[in-house]
């Protein structure tokens, strides 16, 4: 579904993604891990057209993606829930949410049912519908995280990539946050995952890479990676 | 008392006319943190073809017409001035760009209408109003509900349809916009092509009050830069305000001091705003929890 073959990619002069190569299939969860900085979310950004790649192939269901703007690649079906929320702080969560179905709406993907799968998504994150007319800047972190992922889910995406959905959560959201990961996966949602919690995204995905300074050292079955001595030692807490 | 009243309302027409010029240096600010100084020629230009035009059509079927134009005229400015020194993130470069692109176009101008200031038929009575010896022109009242309209058809655009939260969007956030699928690039566009519209609307407002030249929106567009920074360039109940306020000031001081001095309080009032509130009486900051 999406493969991605030497993608060379950085800001400016500094060149971060050295060359790597990898794929997400269709129906599957696959997870980038490694540590700060290594260039997980310099390689989502390469994909979804936030930056433009020095080199490399990227295709989406065969199209040729690499370079494209942003917006062209969203409404070709690749939905980006990138770091840091970047939720629309003035617009209500009502309307950050239709936005994310912005494509659909305005004729550059098929429309289906927009309504239905808002609703859908305040079922999925109950607290979002309580505050559908809240201005999203108002919302807690954790309820910027759960509207950052519903409105990457009203594009009814193709692929869907989630950059450290986790992160600045408390435990009992991160929870709820894997457990929603869990229900779009049996849901055959093709999803591309970047975690810091490595153990719990190799837990829930079919296929794992680990990064390491721009390059991937290491990828295979998650369950294989969780039990791989190497990982374990540098992701997983586990050295002994 | 009467005086003061009278002046009152000749400011409040005024201040409206710089509202909706203000209004239209915050559309383009708001999307791109840009501005396009030749909002004044805009307007010019808008009286201009509304001159021409209207005396073919008459001047309510006139409005649409210079409306369009407006939107034309603006996307030329951002297509050629704005969006190449964007795209190299080029700190001056649009300042240049769209003082350049004004000057062209009141050349422009004084080639095709001539230098001197001409008459505008005005579309109602030149017979004003009187209310307890208050006289108010009908065209003065045109201006302010006409002013009021527009700012309000742009904002329940941006508040309802899907295009104009697009517009929002893209002013929170170009970036997560662009991920949103939405051409961000084209929204810039547009928000040029919206400001030189409310311009070009305020020139065929204020025309049959004042008087339609070349040389018209110089004054006006640099009333109005000062009027967005009063109240705020992000603020669209702050150059209302700002607006009326500035009128307002002036008049008063031309019936009570000399007309002319009638430009330095607003000067004052705008050196002030600047050292002690430089985001504006109204500016707010973005709410924005990380
Ligand atoms: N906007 C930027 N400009 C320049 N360098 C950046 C920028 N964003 C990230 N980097 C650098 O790129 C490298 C990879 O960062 P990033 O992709 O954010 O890592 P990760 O998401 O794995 O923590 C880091 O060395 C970081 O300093
Ligand atoms: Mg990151």
């Amino acid at each position: 579904m999406l493969r991605i073959e030497n993608l060379v990619a950085g800001y400016g002069k500094v060149q971060v993604l050295q060359g790597i190569s990898l794929h997400v299939p269709e129906g599957k969860l696959v997870t980038l891990i490694g540590s700060n900085g290594a260039g997980k979310t310099t390689t989502l950004r390469a994909l979804s057209g936030m930056i433009k790649p020095e080199s490399g192939k990227i295709t989406l269901n065969g199209t040729d993606i690499a370079g494209l703007p942003a917006f062209k690649i969203t409404r070709l079906g690749l939905a980006h829930s990138p770091e840091g929320r970047r939720i629309f702080p003035t617009l209500s969560v009502a309307d950050n949410m239709v936005l994310g179905a912005f494509p659909r709406l305005t004729g550059a993907r098929p429309k289906g049912d927009v309504q239905a799968d808002i609703e859908r998504n305040y079922d999925l994150f109950p607290r979002l519908g309580e505050r559908k007319e809240q201005l999203a800047g108002t919302l807690s972190g954790g309820e910027q995280q759960m509207l950052a992922m519903s409105r990457a889910l009203m594009l009814q995406p193709q692929v869907l990539l989630l950059d450290e959905p986790s992160m600045g959560l408390s435990p009992k959201l991160v929870e709820e946050v894997f457990i929603i990961i869990n229900r779009l996966k049996r849901e055959k949602i093709t999803m591309l995952l970047v975690e810091q919690f490595a153990a719990a995204a190799l837990e829930v995905a079919d296929y794992g890479y680990v990064m390491e300074n721009g390059r991937l050292s290491a990828s295979g079955e998650a369950s294989a990676l969780k039990n791989d001595p190497a990982v374990r030692a540098a992701y997983l807490g586990q050295a002994h | 008392m009467q005086n003061f009243f009278q002046a009152l309302v000749s400011g409040a027409a005024v201040g409206m006319i710089y509202a909706v010029i203000a209004f239209g240096y915050q559309l383009t600010f708001a999307t791109s943190k840009t501005l396009n100084f030749g909002q004044g020629e805009a307007l010019m230009l808008g009286g201009l073809v509304g001159l021409t035009v209207s005396s073919y059509t008459g001047y309510w079927i006139m409005l649409p017409i210079v409306m369009a134009f407006g939107l034309l005229q603006g996307s030329v400015v951002e297509l050629l001035g704005v969006r190449q020194a964007i795209k190299i993130k080029s700190e001056a470069g649009w300042i240049m760009a769209t003082i350049a692109l004004g000057i062209i176009f009141l050349n422009l101008a004084e080639n095709i209408w001539g230098r001197d200031d001409l008459k505008f038929p005005s579309p109602l009575s030149e017979q004003p109003l009187s209310f307890k010896g208050v006289n108010i022109l009908p065209m003065e009242v045109l201006v302010v509900i006409g002013a009021v309209l527009l700012m309000i058809a742009v904002e329940v655009f941006n508040r309802k349809s899907i295009y104009g939260k697009a517009v929002v969007a893209t002013s929170n956030d170009r970036d997560a916009a662009g991920l949103m699928g939405i051409n961000t690039s084209a929204i810039i566009t547009f928000s040029y092509a919206l400001s030189s519209m409310a311009a070009a609307f305020a020139g065929v407002l204020v025309a049959p009050v004042t008087l339609t030249g070349a040389t018209m929106g110089s004054a006006l567009g640099l009333k109005a830069f000062a009027v967005a920074i009063i109240g705020g360039l992000s603020s669209g109940m702050g150059v209302i305000v700002g607006g009326l306020l500035l009128g307002v000031i002036e008049t008063m001081t031309g019936l009570y001091f000399s007309t002319g001095y009638k430009d330095v309080p607003g000067l004052i009032l705008l050196l002030l705003v600047l050292s002690f509130k430089p985001s504006g009486l109204f500016g707010k900051s973005t709410i924005k929890k990380v």
